[in-house]
């Protein structure tokens, strides 16, 4: 396993640069530029060229490449062009509070997810199956950020139960998982309607199996049935989607760190975007890339705790 | 189906956390914290800060020479803040300030003295170390005469010299040390003497002000402030609603203010200058270098039906681009009456009897784009075909300086006497794109005489005289239309208690003085 993993280590630096090129170049190839682009389509030629060359960009193209290339493997992802801060520092101060939402809202997805998904698929065709499909048809059609308002407003304001304002203090375990409450219940009752239907339709496939009617036959009881033989064969495909939806949970929390007013990647991507800073939103996307690398190794390693049929050599 | 109850422990673990970290919390620090609608701040230098967060940061950290009441911006009423007193030659060109003794700047940088008001003035007055340089252009030279004493020289008189010198714009005085050692940096940790001073700027999220345990005029009443950067109106407001934030921007929209005002323990605050709204036309461009067409556009324009969607209570009639109340507005100036037929006729006139197509650019910012939306709806009426751009305020401010707009709705306040605005709007050195530009959107450049002479009047019938001339020009040659003055927003607990009464701030914001306090 522990070659496997160096080997999918050293795979993934080829994968990252491919993205970080890709990146690099998508950039460039933005109708007129990125300068263009910072200044919108009506800036005139004087401040296109002024921007280009103080962002380096009146070098020959392959030499800018390089240049990146060189300063991104001595961990150097440059300076916000808006704040003329160091990005490194800025992406390490946000990164633990998407962490701590991503983290919170999958947990919450799976905690309360998989249980659903499973009754669902045990009850099918009757009344807790139709409440438990149209919850979730109901939690996948939900948008974020009305989601989002909608707890505050019953959670927070009504209740007075969760905060509203911030991440919380980082150096504060508390205070930390306080303010995370709410976003992550944002983000965790949609990964609840995702997941449960997973599990639902896994189970559902599982469940007619010729092993499962043996360990019935057997005589097993249905609790060792259903989480024994069932479930953990219906896993292999949810975790596979778990893994997916992590990546998408991490750049998708874009809204909830807006709405809640938290720190984050998402928010610092989007405030990228909107203040046009390149150089900002070049080193987000290179993070978002390499978790979602990371993720897909930490879910093809679950395989096989979840199947020991699963070798990796 | 017993796995749920995994799902039951999480909820309740989740209330738990709720209830028990949400208990009350003993011996609190008195904080106020304040939501604006701001995606972040572009400096804290404030010899650079022009937008509404940028001002609300600075003002508590600074003090000029001399200051605004704080709650009047009656230039009669400038009172002194870091000189004690001043003298001034008979010719009004000299002027000597006493400093105050014993100032400290905040973070162990010393006392102030003469050297730093001098570091600072000068650094006003050079446009490559300040956006206001063209506020201090008559400054001729700054001497300090001794450790507490300034000399100011001007080259010639103008129409309010400690009006320069308030706790606005250029005025400020920082610390010539920090900046010497801070450089570029400042901009984001800044030193000065007010009664809080800076202790954390994160970037996106927020800046967090302390109390500056020397200041002069005693500790302020407050510990901390937190001027938190919340562009979304509905977290703004739920904030607030749940009393997490004490003071918050609002929408500068009648419902907004109906619907705050049914939160108990609130209190609303309109307040003034308010800032004009005028479309400068781009008489550079085609086909706005023709009058015909500038005139068309502001007949197309209903003023009336604008001001009944933006709301009564928020918005007053302006006539002229200097509204009433500043030192030199009049309202004896042409006005253009909303004739949708008269616009179609002169758009024929001038060759467009189909319409016209125009393109730009306006900021997200809904205090620009709704009006600006209402005047696209407006215009296409008579066959003026606007397309509009949304790009970001930051982005949107740098490119109407670039030139790229045929119509630029700019809002702004001003010090409240006719110069500046006209100085930064309708100069020709001021025009925008070139290496004195401000803020002249519309290339004008045939009042300039007037501006001078007005400036340097010493006989104030015949100044306003001047200005009002120059008013009737502007408007004679459809320059600009101005629209209306919408007034601030901001909606406080009424526990927080600013420790003035808000009537107008030239800061634009709810802002927090030494005085300001939480009541029990």
């Amino acid at each position: 396993m522990f070659k496997y993993i160096i080997r999918r280590m050293i795979l993934v630096l080829p994968t990252l640069w491919a993205v970080v090129t890709f990146v690099f170049f998508l950039i460039r190839i933005v109708p007129g530029g990125p300068a263009v682009a910072a200044l919108g389509s009506y800036a005139t030629q004087e401040s296109i060229r002024e921007l280009e060359k103080k962002m380096g960009l009146d070098r020959p193209i392959l030499v800018q490449y390089g240049a990146f290339l060189e300063d991104l493997c001595r961990g150097d992802l440059g300076r916000s062009l808006i704040t003329n801060k160091p990005i490194s520092a800025e992406i390490r101060k946000a990164l633990p509070y998407t962490l701590d939402l991503t983290l919170g809202g999958m947990l919450i997805g799976i905690v309360f997810g998989v249980p659903i998904g499973i009754m669902t698929a045990l009850k099918r065709n009757q009344a807790p199956d139709y409440i438990g499909r149209i919850l979730s048809l109901i939690g996948i059609s939900m948008p974020e950020f009305y989601l989002g308002i909608l707890l505050m407003y019953v959670l927070a304001i009504k209740l007075d139960l969760f905060p509203v304002l911030g991440g919380g203090d980082m150096s504060n375990p508390g205070s930390r998982l306080y303010h995370l409450v709410l976003p992550a219940l944002t983000l965790g009752i949609i990964m609840t309607a995702f997941i449960s239907r997973m599990v639902r339709s896994s189970m559902l496939n599982v469940l007619k199996e010729d092993y499962v009617r043996t360990a019935r036959a057997k005589g097993l009881h249905e609790k060792v049935v259903v989480y024994k033989h069932a479930l953990r064969n219906a896993l292999i495909p949810t975790v596979t989607v778990i893994g997916i939806y992590m990546s998408i949970l991490m750049g998708g929390s874009v809204l909830t760190e807006i709405i809640f007013s938290r720190p984050g990647l998402g928010k610092m991507m989007v405030f990228a975007v909107k203040d046009r800073d390149y150089i900002a939103l070049q080193s987000v996307i290179i993070i978002f890339s390499a978790f979602v690398f990371l993720f897909n190794l930490l879910t093809d390693l679950l395989y096989s705790i979840i199947d020991p049929r699963i070798e990796y050599r | 189906m017993k796995m749920s109850k995994y799902g039951l422990f999480l909820l309740v673990a989740l209330i738990f956390v709720g209830i028990v970290v949400s208990s009350p919390v003993v011996a609190q620090e008195k904080a106020v914290r304040m939501a604006l609608k701001a995606s972040d701040i572009r400096s804290l230098d404030p010899h650079y800060g022009t937008t509404t967060i940028d001002y609300a940061c600075i003002d508590p950290m600074f003090n000029g020479l001399v200051r605004f009441k704080p709650e009047d911006i009656s230039p009669d009423k400038i009172e002194p803040d870091l000189a004690e007193r001043w003298e001034r030659s008979k010719d009004g060109l000299v002027w000597t300030f006493y400093l105050r003794k014993g100032v400290k700047f905040h973070k162990g940088y010393g006392e102030l003295t003469a050297e730093d008001v001098k570091f600072s003035l000068e650094k006003a007055a050079d446009k490559a170390r300040s956006g206001f340089a063209g506020d201090y252009a008559a400054l001729g030279k700054v001497e300090a005469l001794d450790k507490y004493t300034v000399r100011l020289t001007f080259k010639s008189a103008i129409p309010s010299v400690l009006g320069i010198l308030t706790n606005y714009h250029g005025g400020y005085i920082i610390s010539k040390k920090a900046y010497e050692e801070k450089g570029d940096q400042f901009k984001f940790d800044p030193i000065g003497t007010g009664p809080f001073m800076l202790k954390e700027y994160a970037p996106k999220e927020k800046v967090v002000e302390v109390r500056h345990p020397e200041y002069f005029r005693g500790k302020a009443k407050l510990d901390r402030v937190e001027l938190w950067f919340m562009p979304d109106a509905s977290s703004r407001e739920m904030a607030f609603r749940k009393g997490e934030i004490d003071i918050v921007e609002g929408e500068r929209e009648q419902a907004w203010v109906n619907k705050i005002k049914q939160i108990p323990g609130t209190a609303v605050e309109i307040f003034g200058p308010g800032e004009t709204l005028v479309l400068h036309f781009n008489m550079t461009k085609k086909p706005l270098d023709d009058v015909r067409v500038r005139r068309a556009i502001c007949h197309a324009i209903n003023i009336e039906e604008l001001m009944k969607f933006l709301g009564p209570d928020v918005t007053t009639k302006i006539v002229s681009p200097i509204p009433m109340d500043y030192l030199g507005g009049t309202d004896k100036v042409p006005r253009y009456e909303f004739n949708p037929e008269k616009a179609k006729k002169l758009l024929a006139e001038a060759g467009f009897p189909k319409g016209l197509d125009l393109s730009m650019v306006i900021t997200e910012m809904s205090d620009y784009r709704r009006p600006m939306e209402q005047v696209q709806e407006q215009l296409r009426k008579v066959g003026i075909n606007l397309k509009m751009d949304v790009i970001t305020h930051t982005a949107f401010h740098e490119q109407i300086r670039k030139d790229v707009n045929p119509l630029v709705l700019y809002v702004c306040a001003r010090f409240p006497i006719a110069d500046p605005m006209l100085t930064h709007f309708y100069h020709s050195k001021s025009i925008v794109g070139t290496p004195t530009a401000v803020t002249n959107f519309s290339h004008y450049n045939k009042i300039d005489d007037l501006i001078e002479k007005a400036r340097v009047e010493v006989d104030p019938k015949k100044q306003k005289d001047l200005w009002a001339e120059a008013q009737v020009k502007i408007l004679d040659d459809a320059a600009a239309l101005p629209l209306c003055i919408s007034k601030f927003v901001f909606a406080r607990k009424a526990n927080v208690d600013l420790g003035y009464e808000m009537r107008s701030t030239l800061t634009l914001v709810t802002t927090i003085k030494e005085t300001t306090d939480i009541r029990k």
